[in-house]
């Protein structure tokens, strides 16, 4: 392969802790260009908070968080957050919710309003843009909320279980649809670290996995999985990443 | 000691009047909120009859309250009662309204659980109700503890004509001090004071913090709304300290969302509709008897006097109309300050910690106690400003000092409903500070301040009453504006022109209670329809 790539995300010995209490300790992330990565573990192990710390929401206690190779300090448009808790503003109306991401950029009304109809396409809720989210269901107020995060030309997404809210026929589909969106054409896009407890979701959507387990949390093992698009969970490989994920996550138990 | 003795007792009698009628509002709010939650009728006649008297500063009515209590019961008796009506008065709507919410937000399941284990009226209160409503209660101890304080202090004492009514508590005392220059017994009557705000302040907070524990629902929504993680804080003891309050402002505030949304589903269809007419005329009802006893003192006085009224009018709207200005600085003033102090904090954990408790306790210190101070303090400058300006100055500074903690904890209780994940998105977009407070902080805590504009506006009239005229002030001087309709009602009361006074009454009675059922009602549906921030986050 010769030189490898330049990473876009880097978490370098990243700890965090609550009082005495050390939440997850020496972390080490990567992602590359055009990369979904995940990052799994059970419900309380720290995946919430790493992810913040990875776009500095959250100080870590040691360590830093490199986008390009320089040090991310602060929150930045470029590294954007989607919530599991599906969050939009209910005073305004989808349109409005995606053009937040564009303010103080000094573009001009129209373009701004361009752009915003631009990121709803790519969702697919044309024709919604004067709705208001509690006109909206919850697959699409969380469609809303992807639009808002790539309106800003990120160059990472970072998303925290983003179909856990939803109900399982309205995430498979936004699961089948999500790969093209974040990847579509002309998006500044360059990769996504998903936080997931769902094994099947992680296969289903992820170039690479890390595992993470303990107290304090560690990352236990790492996964490329090398599957066509789109993949079909009764595939059997499918089914032994799985199963390779699961007796990553339950060593030692 | 300085009558230390009589000092502690009237500090004693007074307090016990302020707890004695907030108790009385609990008992009677268990009874009226499980009435309405009977019977849809009820409840649809109960709260905008509620509304109705809520809007009606009594402050305006008072001496005329206590002209009818004397008339009516006689002698210290009659005094007693009205002071204790306008305590009463003062407490009572927020600890019915905060019952009644939380009442209506008792889980289905749980009311399910009750029924399927028959339990009857006392059964259902003892063990779902009552115990559900207590985290409520608790929240709404401070500002009414801090309401009633206020009104006793204003309503101990008064003049009408020749006569002057007083009860035995801290308030008259203290009115005798500060006539007779006797610097001592003013200092002695304010630390008695201090102690006992202090005292039940700090009892109100374990009381709060106990009851939350004990009986605060720890459902997802709560969990899910999570502490904003402090940068770099740890787990300091202020962290931990705050907790408690943070949690439990977020508890009543969901109460007060749930049930926004909630009664207004209830009140449609047809027998609803009339059982709410029926409530505003109840409400109505009752303005009506308290109006039409101000009538027979206006009946009572020849009929040359009506042709006096009639041109006394346009003064009096003239005066009105000044006050509303008067208001309208202190309110504005108060929210100026109040969303700068609580964004502040908001983003500073740490500094909330500490002032948030302190504003609370200072807030139920009653400001006409200590006003004298202040005004002992400043005249000499203020006497150099020119005409009524001086005048003006201490007015606003007495209204701000009545106003300012409610409109401080509504804003604060709305800005700790907004959930973590528009504080991170506010963060991610880097939003400027005016583009927070415009796209996200105000519209998110428009509810909580429209519910907390009656007590906001009625406080504003109570500062103004005391302020607008109040005849040695310190010795020798007497504290007066040029023009206000408060000060009008003062002048009519002490020198017992009891006519205009009531005439002056009723129309400040009318013009407030249409403009203020107006305006809230009106931005209570704005608010409900769009700026409920808990409806920003979705979970199925
Ligand atoms: N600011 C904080 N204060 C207290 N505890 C915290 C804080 N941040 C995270 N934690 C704790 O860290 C642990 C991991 O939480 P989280 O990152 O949400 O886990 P996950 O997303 O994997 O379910 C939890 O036990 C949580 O209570
Ligand atoms: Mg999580």
């Amino acid at each position: 392969m010769g030189s490898s790539p330049p990473p876009v995300l880097q978490g370098q010995d990243l700890s965090f802790s609550v009082g005495q209490r050390v939440i997850f300790d020496g972390i080490n992330i990567e992602t590359y260009k055009n990369e979904l990565v995940s990052i799994i573990g059970p419900s309380g192990v720290g995946k919430s908070t790493l992810l913040r710390v990875l776009g500095m929401f959250v100080r870590p206690t040691r360590g830093r968080v490199l986008l390009h190779g320089e040090e991310v300090t602060r929150p930045t448009p470029r590294i954007a957050l989607v919530h599991q808790s599906i969050a939009t503003f209910p005073w305004m109306t989808a349109l409005d919710n995606v053009k937040l991401a564009l303010q103080g950029r000094g573009l001009s009304k129209e373009e701004m309003e361009e752009r915003a109809r631009r990121a709803l396409e790519v969702v697919g809720l044309s024709g919604f843009e004067r709705f208001y989210p509690k006109e909206m269901s919850g697959g699409m107020r969380q469609r809303v909320a992807i639009a808002r995060a790539l309106a800003g030309d990120p160059y990472v997404l970072l998303m925290d279980e983003p179909f856990v809210h939803l109900d399982e026929l309205t995430a498979e589909r936004l699961r089948r649809e999500i790969y093209d969106i974040l990847f579509s054409e002309g998006s500044t896009l360059e990769s996504v670290v998903l936080v997931s407890h769902n094994l099947n979701e992680v296969v289903e959507l992820s170039d690479r996995v890390y595992a993470m387990r303990g107290s304090p949390a560690r990352i236990v093992g790492e996964l490329t999985i090398e599957l066509e698009r789109p993949r079909n969970q009764y595939n059997p490989i499918f089914s032994e990443y799985v199963s390779e994920l699961y007796s990553m996550l339950s060593i030692g138990e | 000691m300085y009558g230390g003795l009589i000092i502690a007792a009237a500090a004693l009698a007074t307090f016990a009047r302020v707890l004695a009628m907030m108790g009385l509002s609990i008992v009677t709010g268990w009874l009226l909120g499980y009435a309405s939650l009977r019977s849809r009728g009820f409840e649809s006649a109960y709260i905008p009859a509620i509304a109705v008297l809520e809007s009606v500063p009594v402050i305006g009515f008072f001496p005329l309250v206590l002209i009818i209590f004397v008339e009516r019961i006689g002698g210290p008796l009659g005094v007693e009662m009205a002071a204790d009506f306008l305590v009463f008065d003062a407490v009572v709507w927020n600890i019915w309204v905060g019952i009644y919410q939380a009442f209506k937000t008792v889980p289905r399941d749980l009311e399910e659980v009750a029924d399927n284990y028959g339990l009857g009226f006392l059964g259902k209160m003892r063990k779902l109700y009552v115990p559900y409503s207590i985290p409520r209660i608790a929240a709404n101890l401070f500002p009414s503890f801090a309401d009633g304080l206020f009104y006793i202090m204003a309503s101990e004492v008064i003049s009408v004509g020749v006569h002057t009514y007083e009860v035995f508590g801290i308030g008259t005392l203290l009115t005798g001090y500060v006539a007779g220059g006797q610097m001592a017994g003013i200092y002695y009557s304010i630390l008695a004071i201090g102690v006992g705000v202090v005292g039940f302040m700090t009892l109100f907070r374990y009381f709060a913090r106990a009851s939350v524990a004990k009986y605060g629902l720890d459902t997802a929504a709560q969990i899910r709304r999570r502490e904003r993680p402090a940068p770099r804080l740890g787990s300091s003891a202020w962290v931990t300290l705050a907790r408690p309050m943070r949690r439990l402002s977020r508890y009543a505030a969901s109460a007060v969302l749930a049930s926004v949304a909630r009664p207004v589903r209830s009140v449609s269809g047809r027998a609803p509709r009339l059982a709410r007419a029926a409530g505003y005329a109840i409400g109505i009802a009752i303005l009506g008897y308290i109006v039409y006893s101000s009538y027979r003192l206006i009946a009572a006085v020849p009929a040359a006097t009506w042709s006096e009224l009639l041109s006394d009018t346009p003064a009096m709207l003239y005066a009105l109309a000044v006050d509303y200005g008067r208001v309208a600085v202190i309110t504005g003033a108060s929210f100026a300050i109040s969303v700068l102090a609580g964004y502040y904090l908001a983003t500073h954990v740490r500094a909330s910690a500490i002032v948030i408790p302190a504003v609370q306790t200072i807030a139920a210190f009653p400001p006409p106690a200590y006003f004298p101070l202040i005004y002992m303090a400043t005249y000499t400058y203020m006497d150099a400003l020119p005409g009524g300006i001086g005048a003006e100055v201490y007015v606003f500074i007495l209204g701000f000092l009545s106003t300012f903690y409610y409109v401080f904890f509504s804003f604060w209780m709305g800005v700790q409903s907004i959930p973590v994940e528009f504080w991170e998105l506010m963060d991610n977009y880097r939003l400027g500070f005016w583009e927070r407070l415009r796209r996200v902080v105000l519209p998110a805590t428009l509810p909580y301040r429209v519910s907390g504009i009656s007590s906001t506006v009625n406080s504003a009239w109570g500062g103004l009453m005391v302020g607008e005229y109040w005849p040695g002030v310190v010795p020798g001087r007497n504290l007066e504006v040029n023009v206000g309709l408060m000060k009008l009602l003062d002048v009519y009361v002490s020198q017992g022109y009891l006519h205009r006074a009531a005439w002056a009454s009723l129309l400040f009675g009318a013009v407030v209670a249409v403009y203020s059922l107006l305006f809230t009602e009106r931005l209570m549906n704005l608010s409900r329809s769009r700026y409920v921030v808990e409806e920003g986050i979705f979970a199925a």
